[in-house]
Formats: C-alpha cells, structure tokens, sequence
C-alpha cells in the first residue's frame, strides 16, 4: 500500500526519516531515482539516514514502477520519495493507486519561482501539474505530517 | 512576593506626583526594555549555533528575573515547556514561535500576579501569530541572495560576511521591537483585562492548562512510537507512576537499557569502529597532508554555530555555510579570481541539520584543499557531495538530537522547573548541549580529517542502525515517564455515600496512579494519528478542562 508519494528534492532527510516514516507507520522507503540508482556514494549516504526497522530500497523510476506493480510487495506499507514534479506524473501514469502527491520541497532552478515555502515551480512544471489536477489527482504542500494541508491548485 | 512590587509603583505612576511619576515610568519602562532584551536574546539562537537557548524553560527564568520574581518565571517556563514540547523544527517545517509567545505570556501573567495557566492561555495565541511573522521575514531574506551573488562575482568575501551577519540580526531586531511594542501597549490593557477575568475562570484555565500537557506528548509520541518499541514507553511510565522515580533516573535506565538491547558499548564513539578490511579505494578523501590548522578548523567549527542566521526559504543555510567555511576559503584562495568562484560554489542551496553540520564543512574543506592542489580536481564533485550529504545526515542528527537529547533534557528540566528549581533550566541545557557542542566540535576534525571514509565505514557496520533504534528506546522511555511525573490530572468525584465515601481518585490510583493524564495523553495521540489539527486539539482540551472544572469532574 503506498501511503505517500513525495517530492522532496532533498530525498531522504530530517523530515522523512523523523517524522513522516513513524507518523504513517512506513515500513519500506522507496528512492525513485534515476540518479541516485546510479550513485554508490548517495546510496550509501542514504542508507546512513534510513530509520531504524525500515526498509531502504533505492531504484530508478522505471524499475520503481516494477517495484510498485509487484503483488508480493502489496502488503507493504510504502513511502515513495521523488525529486520532481516530472518524476511525479510519470509515476501517476503508471501507478493508478497514486492519487495523491505531498510536495516537501522543490529548491530554486533556472527560472522558477517560489510558490510556498520551500517550493519553486517553473512554467513546465505548472503545467505537467494542471494536467495531472485535471485527473483528479491531488496536489498537497506539507512539510511534516502536522502542518495543515496546503492545496497547490490554490496557489498556481 | 517580589513581582507585588512592580505592580504596586506601576498602581502608583497613576496616583503620584509628576516627579514620582516620571521616575516610576523609568522603572516600567527600563523592565519593558530587560525584557525585550530577553526576547532578543531568544531569536539570537540562529547566531548561537541552535542551542535551544530559545526554549521557554530558558527564557522563563529570564522574564521572571527580568520581573523580579525568578521562581514565578522558571514555573511558568517549565510549564511552558510541555505544551511547546513536540514542537520542533526541522526542515522549513517552522512551528509557532514559542519565543515571542512564551516571552510576552510569561511578562503578562507575571506582571498581572496570574500563574502559570494565564501564561499559557496567552503564550498559544501570540506564538501562533507570531510565527507568521517569522516566516514572513524567511520568506523576505531571499531578496538578498541577488546581493550575494552580486559579492560572490567580485570575490569580496568580507561583504558576504557581512550581509549575512546583518541578515541574521534583521530577525532579534524585528521581533524584539515587537515585542516591546507589545509590552508597551499592550500591558496595561492586558492587566485590566486579566483583573476582570473571574476566578471560576480562572480555575477552569488551570484544568485545562494541566492538560495541554497531554498535547504535547502526543506530538512526541507521534514521531517516537511505533510497534517495536512501544514496550519502552510504558517501561518508562510504569517506572515513573509505580516506583515513582524522577526522570533523569528513567533516562539512566533507558541509557543502560538501550545499551544492552542495541548491543552498544559507547554510544558517542562511531569513530572507533575500525573495520580492517574495509579500506576503499575508491573514493579516497582521506588527508594526509592536511593544511588547514587546527586553529583554523576550531574557526569553522565557531562559525558553524551562525549557520542558521540568514536562514530563508530560498536556498536556506547556504550564506551560513559560506560564511562557516571562510576560513579554509580564506586560506586556499588568495586570488580574488579563485575565491569569487569558490563563493559562488558554497553559495548554492544548502540545508542540514545544525548539530552535524560541521561534519559536512570539515569534508568540503578538505575538498577544496584537494582542488586547490591539483589541476584536475572536479570542482563540481565539491558540491555534489555536499548536496549529498546533506539530507542524509540530517535525517541522523535531527533524529538524534530532536528524538533523543531534546526529549530527555526537557523531560528532566521541565520536571524540575515546575517545582520552581532553577537547576531545571540549567540541567536542560547541559543534557542538550555537552553531546551537541562534543560532537559539533569533533566532527569538524573527523570530516576534515578522515572524510568519507569514515561514513564509508560507518555505512558497511550496522552502527547507525543500532545507534537509532537505541536512541528511539531511550527517547521514548522518557517520553513514557511524562504523563506520570509532569502532569497533574485527578477527578473529585466520590463514590458512595457518607462515611463510607472513596474518592474514586483514591481507587483509581491504587490500580494505575496516574491513570487520567495517561489515558488523556492517549486519547489526544488517537486524534493526532486521526490528523486533527493541532489547533482544534488545543481548544478541545481547553473546553474539556474548562467544563470539566466547572462540573466537577476534573480537578
């Protein structure tokens, strides 16, 4: 069961490990990731933050949707981390359970503009999300699991 | 008690004599100003290397003094503290400024000879409005980085310097002259106010004000527990409400205990893990011949302790992190040329946790030696690491430090605070800090010196996997011990008629003592799982006090 798809360019971090994995029970964090698949070190890195009695799995986004479509992987309690809004809708197309995607934080790029804190958004970005609200998906900014959910589709 | 003083000239600047007047005005006016200056004192955290000095168990004390009435001032603080206490920040993820809040709450309810449940009911409100503020002006700091940039072309690390420093001080300024204005204007208002506020009213505020606590554990226990360690907590709460023991000694026991359990003999000593065979080749930033002194990594380690000060939600600690690893810079880069790219470079975005930053200076450091040193170094691998690291490590120290060091310290100084012991605020900020400052202050030398290398090592043992799973069971043994030992709930209500009457206080404790603020503590964890807001758990538990007071069924 996927509880959380997140884009958090940061990944695994602070928030992740400490409050998002206890508060919805995660038993396995997912880093879909084409770059860090690919990367020992940020592997390595990541398994050092990974809270303990959880799994850490590190794939790439092709081999995630692998991952998520598995039924031996159905009863798991996952939380997905991703670090771009087209990393996102990839994911949304692939896996129809995703119906919802919390946004942590996006840092600042050539051309984007801050929205929220923590978030930046270029144009492209805006408009791989209006199609995906189009879809009934539902865009949520939420630092930490207390904050009071902030709807995106407000904001762009 | 002294604080009757205070009130007495500040009755008087009305009735007395101009002279008189003026020179009792100057008293008032000099405490508003003390007490700003507390205040102040709080949002110069960000320069004070996240010490928790912030805390409402630190500045308590300090408005109390400020007031002359220091025992008053540690209660309230104390009190203060469990509400706030699962309140943390990590991330941008900021709470409600209990700074400013906890600040003016304690001024006003010392000042109006109110206790501790006035403070709160005024410390809640102020916190939540104030933290609007405050993320106001993170959101506001983002227009300097275009200034930054601007230094960092021309290499002029002195202004960099500079406008972070001026930065940093734009926040203690901002919110100190809030504060006083507040005082200023506010403080005669607000006394009349809290004159004319019943006492059944009163009563009922101090019922619920007992129970707020329950909020905060909740929050706690909502980023400790989980099945597997969910033993631990009641360990902690049996030991608490059955043998009766103080908190510092349930952390003792949760030290030996999560010793035994994770199999660890020295928590702090990562670093000794020598694992023979794993000496990897190939990402080989190890120093042999180090050129940075020690004087110069004491340096970053003391300029560390600013990384917070032009926090902002752009790219965040990334002037901190400059300003911190100046000194390397400094060193390595005497060619304005050379130095404007290597501020361009540590000017990118950057976040981490405070405590284990330095880890991630000392490594960079060596980077940069290494670039300077050869020609073919990759100066993008520099940041590649940082950007990196820098994630993963604040998942460790955030969890070590909010999960473990700051649940125990509070535990421990807010048990004593709330009898009025002045070693309360001090033991917390001592079981906080000697691991934070300890640390902080190794892990420059550890980075600098040994690098990735010893994260390499760190990843192939299974250390960090037994060093958290120690930390949660400890954390949350203490956690356990809170409902029993920092709040007071009991219920009036007899059973029985005459003679024969029990108070069911009486039965209920000889079954499970402390059985009402355990049972309120989970009942308001139920919600916070449900994802009910914090707010509306902060006005429930304060109706239920209130009508629970009134009706005589709390007490």
């Amino acid at each position: 069961m996927i509880k959380l798809t997140r884009i958090d360019d940061r990944l695994m971090h602070g928030q992740v490990a400490f409050t998002w994995t206890p508060a919805l029970n995660i038993d396995c964090i997912v880093v879909a990731n084409d770059k860090t698949a690919k990367d020992e070190f940020q592997k390595m890195t990541m398994g050092l933050a990974k809270p303990a009695g959880v799994k850490l799995i590190i794939k790439s986004l092709q081999d995630t949707i692998v991952f998520l479509k598995d039924e031996k992987n159905r009863n798991l309690k996952i939380l997905i981390l991703i670090s771009s809004v087209k990393d996102a809708s990839v994911l949304c197309e692939n896996i129809s359970e995703i119906k919802s995607i919390n946004f942590g934080g996006i840092r600042g790029r050539e051309g984007s503009k801050l929205i929220s804190k923590a978030i930046t958004l270029t144009e492209d970005d805006i408009v791989i999300l209006k199609d995906l609200l189009n879809k009934g998906i539902e865009l949520e900014i939420r630092q930490v699991p207390t904050d009071k959910k902030q709807l995106l589709q407000e904001l762009i | 008690m002294k604080y009757a003083r205070f009130r007495q000239i500040k009755n008087n600047c009305c009735k007395s004599s101009f002279k008189l007047s003026s020179i009792n005005n100057f008293y008032v006016l000099s405490t508003y100003i003390l007490i700003t200056l507390v205040a102040m004192f709080g949002h110069s955290e960000d320069f004070l290397g996240t010490s928790l000095i912030n805390r409402p168990l630190v500045l308590g004390p300090l408005v109390g003094l400020a007031l002359g009435d220091i025992t008053q001032g540690i209660i309230i603080g104390g009190t203060l503290e469990l509400i706030f206490m699962g309140n943390i920040k990590v991330g941008a993820a900021i709470p409600p400024d209990v700074i400013t809040g906890g600040v003016l709450g304690t001024s006003f309810a010392i000042m109006s000879g109110k206790g501790p449940a006035i403070a709160l009911a005024l410390a809640v409100p102020i916190a939540i409005l104030a933290e609007m503020i405050v993320s106001g002006l993170f959101v506001f700091r983002s227009i300097f980085n275009k200034k930054f940039e601007q230094y960092a072309e021309e290499g002029n690390y002195k202004k960099v310097q500079r406008l972070h420093i001026l930065s940093g001080l734009l926040k203690p300024l901002l919110m100190g002259t809030i504060t006083f204005l507040a005082l200023q204007f506010g403080a005669d208002a607000m006394k009349t106010f809290l004159d004319k506020i019943p006492p059944w009213v009163n009563s009922g505020l101090q019922v619920a004000g007992n129970m707020l606590p329950a909020l905060g554990f909740a929050l706690l226990m909502n980023l400790m527990l989980n099945k597997k360690v969910v033993p631990y907590f009641f360990l902690g709460f049996m030991l608490a409400a059955y043998l009766k023991l103080p908190v510092i000694a349930i952390g003792g026991f949760g030290v030996i205990i999560a010793l035994i359990i994770s199999g660890l003999q020295k928590k702090e000593n990562i670093s000794n893990e020598e694992n023979e065979e794993q000496q990897q080749e190939e990402v080989a930033i190890t120093n042999t011949n180090p050129n940075l002194s020690k004087r110069d990594l004491r340096n970053i380690f003391f300029r560390s302790l600013l990384l917070e000060a032009n926090f902002n939600f752009e790219t965040w600690q990334n002037s901190g992190f400059a300003f911190s690893i100046m000194p390397a810079l400094k060193k390595f880069y005497p060619v304005k040329q050379k130095m404007s790219a290597a501020l361009k470079r540590h000017l990118q975005f950057f976040n981490t946790s405070p405590y284990g930053s330095t880890l991630i200076l000392g490594i960079a450091a060596a980077m940069e030696e290494q670039n300077r040193c050869s020609e073919d170094f990759d100066v993008e691998t520099i940041n590649s690491v940082k950007l990196g690291l820098m994630g993963p490590l604040a998942g460790v120290f955030d969890s070590l430090f909010w999960g473990t060091f700051k649940v125990i310290a509070a535990g421990v100084g807010a048990s004593l605070a709330i009898q009025g012991n002045i070693l309360g605020p001090v033991l917390f900020l001592l079981i906080f800090n000697i691991p934070h400052f300890l640390l902080r202050y190794n892990l420059t030398f550890i980075g600098y010196n040994t690098g990735i290398q010893f994260l390499q090592k760190l990843a192939k043992s299974n250390v960090m996997d037994r060093l958290t799973s120690g930390a949660a069971i400890l954390g949350l043994m203490v956690v356990g011990a809170m409902p029993a030992t920092l709040m007071s709930l009991t219920t009036p209500i007899k059973i029985g008629s005459g003679d024969s009457s029990v108070t069911l206080q009486s039965v209920l404790d000889q079954i499970v003592p402390h059985l009402l603020p355990l049972g309120l503590t989970f009942l308001v964890y139920y919600f916070v799982k449900k994802n009910v807001k914090t707010t509306y758990l902060l006005l429930g538990l304060l109706a239920l006090g209130f009508i629970g007071s009134i009706i005589h069924v709390f007490a």
